[in-house]
This record gives C-alpha cells, sequence and structure tokens, in this order.
C-alpha cells in the first residue's frame, strides 16, 4: 500500500480518498443538509395501478396548520412530462395514473409532521381502469392501453438481431435444448433513499443538491418539464450513498425545483422513506427468457434462438435502452454462426423499471449461461471445455454479427480459472459429503459492453486547474455513486502531475462550477472522463513546465520536473514551489480543460435506426468468469454459497483496492438476485414494502470471494482501463444456478432459488412450475 | 412524536402505569418501533422498562435460574448458568437478530411480542419456563405456554409487566438441539423453527424427548402426543420419519410473503431427522469424556 504522502501512481492500492470523511460521516450527502432550517416537501402518491384523474380535493390539506403549498399539475407551465428517450413520465400526473407510485399532489410544509397530516388529507378521484401486470397479457391487443398516445400499444421498444439462418441451423443440431427462465424484479436498496434540496435564489436561479447519478441530464429535464430557463437551474451532486442505477434519471429533482419555485427564498427538502423508495424507485426490469441452443454431432455451438421480454412497468424510464443492452449481449462472448434475438419491452401497471447495475445483460446472462451448461451437457462436454472451445478472441464475429474489436480477455480468463488453486479446491469442495447437504460447483462466463453505443455521444469534458495555493483541483463532473471514480480521477491527474494525494482537490459535479461529463454509468464512468482527465492535465503539465523553463531561461521545458509541490530544474538542482509559480501565472492559464468522446462501431449490423438509438452495438467489453462452489441442505432446500472465485478483463488495473471493492460488491449483489432477493408485486401493488420482507444478503451469506484480474491492455482506455462497475453483476446468478443443478441433478428456471423452489426441485414427486 | 417515559425504578413504573393504563410497554424496543412504524404515527405513550434494575440481571437460586425480563440477549449469552443447563436457549438466542438486535433485545420483550415465530418461544416451552408477572399490587406466576395465546396476545392485564423468567435446573435431557430456518443466515424471521431436548440410551435410542415448533401454527406448538410416541424409540430415520408425519396434525401454518404453508409442513417433518447427527455427536462425546 502507498502512504498518503507518496506521489500517486497508477496501479499502486491505496485507500480511497473520500474513505475517511464517510466513515466519521463527515461527508455530507444530499440527504444530510439541514442548515438553513428547511421546509419539507412530500407527494400524494396514487395507491392504484392505474386509472383515470378525475379530480384532487386539496381543500381540507390546505387547513392543517404549518403547510406552506399544495401544488397540482395545473401549477406545472412546462410539458410536466420526464424521460431520457421517450418523455412519457408526468411529473405530477394530469390525466393516467399508470401506477401505485405515480406522483399526484406535492405538498410543502414547515415540518415533516404537518407535511404527513397534509398527505393524508388529501382526497384523490379516480376512476379505477384495469390494472395490466402480467407481460404477455400486456401484449394481448384486448388488453387496456397504458399510453393511449403510443403507437405501438402496450409495446414500448422490440428489436431483432438476426444472423445467418436459423431455423436450417438448428435441424442440422444433433443437440438441442430449451427452457424459459423468469427472472425476478431486484430493488437497489441503496443506504441513501432518493434525496435532495432545492432552493429558488433571487437571481431566480434554482439550486438544486440531489443524490443523483445524472446531473446535466438532470437539468435539461427538470427546466424542460418546469418550463425554466436551462441555466436558471443548477443542480449540484455530492456523493451518492449507493445508486446502482437507481438515480440514473428523476427521483426528487422536478418536484424540487417545483417546490421551491413556489416558496422563494426558502430552502425546500425531499427525503423518501424506505417505504416510499419501494414504492417510487425504479427496480431491475422483471424478464422472461426464452432460449433455444443447439450443436452439431462434434460439439459444435451452432445455433441461438432467444426471447426476452422485460416488464418496464409504467413508464419507458431507460426500459428500452435496458432491452436493447440484452439483445446485444444475448448470445454472449461465444461465435455462434446462427442465431436470431428478439427482445420485447413492455409496459404494464407494475411499479417503473429503469437502470440497475448490468443493465438488462445480468437477465439475459442468467438464462444464456444456463443454457450453456444444459447445451454443454447434451453433448457430452464439461461446461469449462464447451466454454473454452467457443469464447470468442479479437478479430472474431461474434453471436451477433459484430467483430470482436478491442482487448478481448474472455479465453485469458478461462485459463486463468482453470490454472488455478481456487478452481482445485471447489472440485476437492464438491467431493466431501455432507450429510443432509449436495454441494455443486457451476460456472459462468460474462461479457459487458461499455458506453453508450453508436449514436448519444459519449462524451465527457475534464478540468484541472492548478490553484493559487499549489494544489491541483479536479473538477469532475460525473457522479462518484460509491464506485469510488473521484478517488481514481486524483489518482489519475496525480501520476501524471507527480503530486501526491494532499496536492489535490476535487470539485464534485455542479452544473455551475464543472464541465458536461454524461452520466456515471454503463461502465464508462472512468474510461470517459479518465480519457478526457489524461488530456487536460498532460496539457496543464506542459504549460506549467513550459512557464518555468522559460521563467529560468533554460533552452526547453524537459529540462523541468514536477515534483510534489515544486518544480525541478534537473541540470541545476533548482525548485520553484507550485504555489509561487502558479501566483505568476493568470487565471486562465492555471486551467486546462479537455474533451473525450468514446469510440463508436463501425460496423451497421442492424439497420433499425431505433436499435442504433438505443446503443447497438457496442465496441468495447470488459469480460470474466465465475465460479461458484454451493451447499444444499436436503431438509430444507436451503443454499449457502461457500466458495466463490471471478478472474475478470477490466483492462489494466489503475488500483487493485478498488476494482476489488467494485467485483465483490457485485458479487453480494449477485448472490442476492440468485438467491434471496425478490420484489414481490400482486396486479401492480407492491407486497415488499420493506426490509423485513424484501430480503438482502448479510455478511453470513456471503462468503469469501477470491478476484483475480487478467490485465490486458485496452489501447483505448485511460492507461489501459476498462470499465468494471457492472461486468461483475452478469455472473453471479447463473453461476449460482449451474452450482445447484449440478448439486441437486435439476434445474429451476424461476428466481430467485429460494428454499422452496429447491426443495421442491429435489422432490421427484413434485415437477409444479419448473418448467416454466 | 410520542411521549417515552424512562423509569427507573419499579415504583416509577407503577406510578406512571397507574396513571395512563394504555401506555405501551417496552424494553429494547426492537419490536416495538418497527410496529409503531407502521402504525400511522401513533401517538401512543411509551414506557421504556430497560433502565429498572429489578428487571434486569440472571440469578441462580440453585434449583432454578430467574432472568429479569429486561435483561438484553447478549447478557443471557454470556451467563455460564444459562450456558450450561440451558444450551438450546443459548443456540436459539445466537441464531437471533444480529449483534446489534441482541444487543438491545430482551427476552421479556420476545415473550410479550408472542410471535409464533419469537426464536426463544420453543426453548422456553420445552424448558417449561414459569413467567413471573408483577403488578403494583400483585405478583402471579404462570406456565409460558399457558401465557401466550395467539399472535400479539398474551394474557397480560392493563398494569401487569412481565419482570421475570424461571426456568428450572436439572432437566435428565442432555442432548439439546436448535435449528431455525430462515431467509437468511442472520437478521431472519423463522419461516420454521425447532427446539428439542432429549436422552438416549447408550445404545443411542431415546428414552425421553421434548421438542417445540416455531412458526407453524399461531403458537408455538408442542406435540406432547409425539414425545410420548418417541420415547424408547431407536433414534433413526424410519422413527423420525413417522415422528414427521404424525407431526402434521399438530401444525396449523400459514402462508405469507416468506413461505408457503406446504413448505412450512415439510420443513417441520424434514428437520427432525437432523437428530440423528445430533444423536451421533452425544454418542461421540460421551465416548470421548465417558469411563
Amino acid at each position: 500500500m502507498m502512504a498518503s504522502d507518496s506521489p500517486l501512481e497508477i496501479g499502486s492500492a491505496f485507500p480511497r480518498q473520500d474513505a475517511v470523511a464517510k466513515v466519521l460521516g463527515r461527508e455530507k450527502f444530499a440527504a444530510d443538509y439541514y442548515d438553513q432550517n428547511p421546509l419539507w416537501a412530500g407527494v400524494k402518491r396514487a395507491g392504484i395501478p392505474h386509472g383515470r384523474l378525475k379530480a384532487i380535493h386539496t381543500e381540507a390539506a390546505l387547513t392543517v396548520p404549518g403547510v406552506v403549498c399544495v401544488l397540482t399539475h395545473r401549477d406545472i407551465r412546462g410539458s410536466n412530462r420526464q424521460g431520457v428517450v421517450r418523455k412519457d413520465q408526468p411529473v405530477l400526473v394530469d390525466s393516467k395514473v399508470r401506477h401505485c407510485g405515480d406522483p399526484v399532489a406535492l405538498v410543502v410544509a414547515e415540518t415533516k409532521e404537518a407535511l404527513e397530516r397534509a398527505l393524508r388529507r388529501i382526497a384523490l378521484d379516480i376512476k379505477v381502469l384495469p390494472a395490466v401486470s402480467d407481460i404477455l397479457e400486456a401484449l394481448d391487443a384486448k388488453s387496456p392501453r397504458i399510453h393511449e398516445d403510443h403507437e405501438n400499444g402496450n409495446l414500448l421498444l422490440h428489436g431483432t438481431l438476426e444472423k445467418g439462418r436459423v431455423e436450417q441451423a438448428f435441424q442440422e443440431c444433433a443437440h438441442r435444448v430449451e427452457a424459459w427462465f423468469h427472472l425476478p424484479w431486484q430493488e437497489h436498496a441503496y443506504l441513501e433513499t432518493e434525496a435532495g434540496w432545492a432552493v429558488l435564489q433571487k437571481d431566480g436561479e434554482v439550486t438544486l443538491v440531489a443524490s443523483t447519478q445524472t446531473p446535466f441530464r438532470d437539468r435539461a429535464e427538470v427546466a424542460d418539464a418546469l418550463g425554466l430557463d436551462l441555466h436558471k437551474v443548477r443542480i449540484v451532486a455530492p456523493f451518492c450513498g449507493g445508486a446502482f442505477g437507481g438515480k440514473d434519471g428523476i427521483t426528487v429533482q422536478s418536484l424540487l425545483a417545483l417546490a421551491a419555485i413556489h416558496c422563494p427564498g426558502r430552502a425546500v427538502k425531499m427525503w423518501w422513506d424506505r417505504e416510499e423508495s419501494f414504492i417510487a424507485g425504479a427496480k431491475r426490469h422483471r424478464a422472461m427468457i426464452y432460449y433455444r441452443a443447439g450443436a452439431t454431432a462434434s460439439g459444435v455451438l451452432h445455433a441461438l434462438e432467444a426471447k426476452l421480454y422485460y416488464d418496464t412497468g409504467a413508464y419507458d424510464h431507460l426500459g428500452g435502452v435496458v432491452m436493447a443492452l440484452g439483445l446485444e449481449h444475448a448470445g454472449g462472448p461465444y461465435r455462434i454462426p446462427h442465431s436470431r434475438i428478439q427482445a420485447f419491452s413492455v409496459y404494464t401497471n407494475n411499479p417503473v423499471s429503469g437502470a440497475f447495475r448490468g443493465f438488462g445483460v445480468p437477465q439475459v446472462n442468467g438464462a444464456l449461461e444456463q443454457i450453456m451448461d444444459m447445451l454443454a451437457e447434451a453433448a457430452g462436454q464439461a461446461p469449462v471445455a464447451f466454454r473454452r472451445r467457443h469464447a470468442v478472441r479479437r478479430g472474431d464475429i461474434n453471436a451477433i454479427g459484430v467483430t470482436v474489436q478491442g482487448s478481448t480477455g474472455i479465453q485469458a480468463c478461462l485459463d486463468t480459472l482453470v490454472e488455478s488453486a481456487s478452481w482445485k479446491a471447489m472440485k476437492a469442495f464438491k467431493a466431501r459429503e455432507i450429510p443432509f447437504k449436495r454441494r455443486g460447483v457451476g460456472i459462468a462466463c460474462v461479457m459487458h459492453g461499455m458506453g453508450y453505443g453508436p449514436v448519444v455521444p459519449d462524451v465527457a469534458h475534464a478540468k484541472i486547474e492548478l490553484q493559487t495555493s499549489g494544489q491541483f483541483c479536479v473538477f469532475c463532473g460525473v457522479v462518484d455513486m460509491g464506485q469510488g471514480n473521484a478517488a481514481t480521477c486524483l489518482q489519475i491527474a496525480g501520476h501524471i502531475l507527480n503530486q501526491d494525494m494532499p496536492r489535490m482537490a476535487l470539485v464534485l459535479p455542479d452544473t455551475q462550477k464543472t464541465l458536461p461529463c454524461g452520466s456515471s454509468s454503463a461502465s464508462r464512468t472512468t474510461y470517459t472522463y479518465g480519457n478526457a482527465l489524461i488530456a487536460a492535465a498532460c496539457a496543464l503539465k506542459k504549460r506549467i513546465l513550459q512557464y518555468a523553463g522559460e521563467l529560468w531561461m533554460v533552452p526547453d521545458e524537459k529540462e523541468v520536473l514536477l515534483v510534489p509541490g515544486a518544480v525541478r530544474h534537473l541540470p541545476s538542482g533548482r525548485e520553484m514551489a507550485l504555489a509561487d509559480l502558479a501566483k505568476g501565472l493568470n487565471p486562465s492559464e492555471r486551467v486546462a480543460t479537455a474533451r473525450f468522446r468514446a469510440p463508436v462501431s463501425r460496423e451497421m449490423p442492424v439497420k433499425d435506426p431505433a436499435l442504433r438509438l438505443h446503443g447497438i452495438p457496442h465496441v468495447i467489453f470488459s469480460y470474466g468468469v465465475h465460479a461458484a462452489g454451493v451447499e444444499v441442505d436436503t431438509l430444507t432446500g436451503q443454499v449457502q454459497v461457500k466458495k466463490y472465485m471471478a478472474v475478470s478483463d477490466c483492462g489494466r488495473i489503475l488500483n487493485p483496492q478498488l476494482i476489488r471493492q467494485q467485483i465483490e460488491g457485485a458479487i453480494a449483489q449477485g448472490i442476492g438476485y440468485a438467491l434471496q432477493e425478490a420484489v414481490i408485486v400482486e396486479r401492480g401493488v407492491m407486497k415488499t414494502k420493506d426490509f423485513s420482507t424484501y430480503i438482502l444478503p448479510c455478511a453470513l451469506d456471503v462468503p469469501e470471494m477470491e478476484t483475480a484480474y487478467v490485465e490486458l491492455e485496452e489501447d483505448s482506455g485511460p492507461f489501459g482501463m476498462k470499465g468494471a462497475g457492472e461486468v461483475g453483476m452478469d455472473g453471479p446468478l447463473p453461476a449460482i444456478g449451474n452450482a445447484v443443478a449440478d448439486a441437486i441433478g435439476a434445474r429451476i428456471f424461476h428466481y430467485p432459488l429460494t428454499p422452496e423452489r429447491v426443495l421442491a426441485a429435489m422432490d421427484p414427486n413434485e415437477k409444479t412450475g419448473q418448467k416454466g | 412524536m410520542n411521549r417515552v417515559h424512562l423509569p427507573r425504578s419499579l415504583e416509577g413504573a407503577w406510578e406512571i402505569l397507574d396513571r395512563v393504563p394504555e401506555a405501551r410497554v417496552y424494553a429494547g424496543g426492537t419490536d416495538l418501533f418497527v410496529k409503531l412504524q407502521g402504525e400511522a404515527r401513533s401517538r401512543a405513550v411509551l414506557v421504556c422498562l430497560e433502565r429498572i434494575r429489578e428487571l434486569r440481571g440472571i440469578r441462580d437460586a440453585g434449583k432454578h435460574v430467574w432472568i429479569g425480563a429486561c435483561t438484553p440477549y447478549t447478557e443471557i449469552l454470556s451467563d455460564p448458568s444459562v450456558q450450561e443447563h440451558f444450551p438450546v436457549l443459548s443456540d436459539a438466542i445466537r441464531k437471533l437478530g444480529s449483534p446489534l438486535i441482541r444487543n438491545m433485545g430482551t427476552m421479556g420483550g420476545n415473550i410479550c411480542t408472542a410471535s409464533p415465530a419469537g426464536d426463544t418461544l420453543p426453548p422456553l416451552y420445552i424448558l417449561e419456563a414459569t413467567l413471573e408477572i408483577r403488578s403494583h399490587s400483585n405478583t402471579r406466576r404462570i406456565p409460558v405456554q399457558d401465557f401466550i395465546l395467539g399472535p400479539g396476545q398474551a394474557r397480560l392485564e392493563p398494569g401487569e409487566i412481565l419482570s421475570g423468567i424461571e426456568i428450572q435446573k436439572g432437566h435428565p435431557y442432555p442432548v439439546h438441539f436448535y435449528e431455525k430456518v430462515g431467509q437468511r443466515q442472520a437478521l431472519a424471521i423463522a419461516v420454521v423453527s425447532l427446539a428439542v431436548m432429549m436422552r438416549l440410551s447408550e445404545a443411542g435410542d431415546i428414552e425421553a424427548i421434548r421438542m417445540a415448533f416455531g412458526s407453524v401454527a399461531p403458537t408455538v406448538v408442542r406435540p406432547l402426543p409425539i414425545e410420548t410416541q418417541l420415547a424408547g424409540a431407536p433414534l433413526d430415520e424410519k422413527t423420525l420419519r413417522e415422528a414427521g408425519a404424525m407431526l402434521q396434525a399438530h401444525l396449523f401454518p400459514i402462508d405469507d410473503i416468506r413461505a408457503s404453508a406446504r413448505y412450512r409442513r415439510r420443513v417441520s417433518a424434514n428437520i427432525l431427522q437432523r437428530l440423528r447427527l445430533r444423536g451421533k455427536a452425544s454418542m461421540k462425546d460421551s465416548h470421548r469424556f465417558g469411563p
């Protein structure tokens, strides 16, 4: 580990710079602001899944002492619509209620107690419509339409990718397998629920501090929805207390801005409680997935067909984009000559689904990697051998017809796994017999595309300043939601400028102070911003060295070196403190900025402009292979993950501590997804209202995890790195699913693998619900 | 907001309870506070008993051990008398909640909450614990199974509090077993739980046994006919399978978000099989430590 006063170096392991302040409780999250004795804002939610709004009775609420105002859609001057691709979500319901969590009226009050009293006194007159809660039922032409203005009824988006002659190819196969998989909604369950505060300043600017992954996009959405001037909205984004995609999109922002403009000069705070977060926050999409796969007599993977159905809930949110990423990843990191993959994103009256670490891929990979095991078994091959035989290499055409470019470490990951001591230990683990237990081992390959795809510009602008104190300040416009990218920014700049952590400063995203950087999402955060920051830091370094060289009248700046806090003239040993040097520069000379746009694929595997807009294809992928050893209790059906290893290809590693945290965190989240977590919704109504019924894994449910890396160089990445935020999420469910199948000799197609399902699957007399 | 009273003596508590008989009484608050949150901002007056010295501590009184109702679980776990005489209770407490919950929560609270899933209840049923109930003017004793009437219902009159739990020592059941089936390894509510105490013959047969199941009926189930039936039976697969079948008539489980009634029935029967391991382990122990 590196001491805090050593110059920062790429590749060294060191604790993130935000760790101490967070552990001591000093770091202020969006939920932590109370300074200005804020007003409290809250919303009355519809409480029914589908209906037509007739009237909102606010009179009784207005009589509650301490109530400042009660606002409805009539108080909104803008479009009253939010959304990233399709703007279909109202800030406050104006005509239709589309899910139980839809906000209908906004109350602002002096105290939380008055707010709650007033919210209870609002009466809604809603004509109830039949709720659409089943994915296939929603696609039925006779089903009620959730968005009357959407031309494809309840089908938000559909896409097909086709390659080769799939029907004929299946006839050529000697081995064929097929199955339907059912994947549940998953709750983000961040520690910090949706929160923020806003104030209307004297100059007419709305300052909004929010727990968000997308400050610049929020600014545009809030301005449009409320009819405000873009430059009169300022969004400040502190560290998030967790986000995982759930804050990729508007939560409290527009509501807070609306409240603030009706309460000039007063800070207004909104903070959803856990129950509200369950009802109104976005989820990982529930999915139904069909796969069919075939291999030739010699065991070569020959044909693949898939149908992916995602339940996006009441609004697009990012449902179309999530579907497209699933579609693109449905063939996995394999060479498959013939494939046809169809995907459907479907509106229902269920809670809204949106971005969640993995973004549509954990669902498809959960199914695909089990189909691969099923096919390998049918063809008489071991799971690892089958995957090594078909895993893509650079230059291959992948399963959806896209050339594999960039660093491609899936083969290297598989090699690393089978050569590891852990893999041998897993075999020994399985061989040991224990009364009333069955043990199994499973693996899963993963791949994950980075960035926004070919059309939406994946751009970041970096800014760095030499301050008169001699410190370098990085203006980071991309949010750190907990993954540690802010620390990595300082590391990148510190490495280039040869400075230690105390000489680095950081400005977190603020639409007024930092430059637009896009979202903290899509495994692109450090990749895109890091590349921009390298250019900015190098430009500033050059300027400093040139200036010092000119000041010292030396032949060229190569004789000058940056050292911590100073510049040094190498031939003479003379030094000048950076604080002194900075005083000789104009403010604009002390600042460097740079822009980076991520590379895009030049191939056209799909002509459909909608699919291209929604992100297909990507050009850079991270890879990995996960292995799980599980123990199943034959008396109770309980599954415990006892061993876990993940080998990842995320390019070169900048800080080994941070990537380990990313991969381990994803594994823990994936264990929950595989075994315990399920948002339960019945006819649009939330049944898992809090953490007493929504079961997250705890420390005892997560085993020691071993992580290993194949550090291939990604030429386009900052210092050779690729995204690491999501790829770890795609592996646990299928690795555990395969391990459980290995243990009990039966496969379960409904997730999570609750003890009840596992016990039933072990019972030869019970076949209900297992075939889907 | 709720008004909270924090009496430091029983006298102080009686004074408040006489004045506000409808006050809600609690100790650690680990159940009550969760419940209050669901009750649309209840304004109930709360009386916290955890600071009352007379309600805390563990006393080995020779023939029995007295555990103050407001003694936190962590303290009970570390008590040598409890460890020595009631391992089944220690086991259950070790699997209750989390270290934080065990620092706050109390056995008195677990009993008065009267949930069929209460982790300490199956052990207390088979240990045939007696509860000490006090009011301003009276003290009475009642067996735990007579005290609990149904989910959330206990035989506690206004003005009465549970002050202590008495457990007789010297039960002739050296082998203790506890299993909790929950949705995760900690911080879980029991889907099924089983507490057993038994005595085995030298041949490994069951000489005598007591058992109680949690979360499978409105109250903890102690199937006495099965206990009688098992006395003298070999501790083998067949015996326990038959016991599991007989057991079904005693169970009245519900379907809820955690598990189906069907699952609870099957698992209640299944986990009896685990007693064979416990039996084997105890035989090994007796060989190791025997003459």
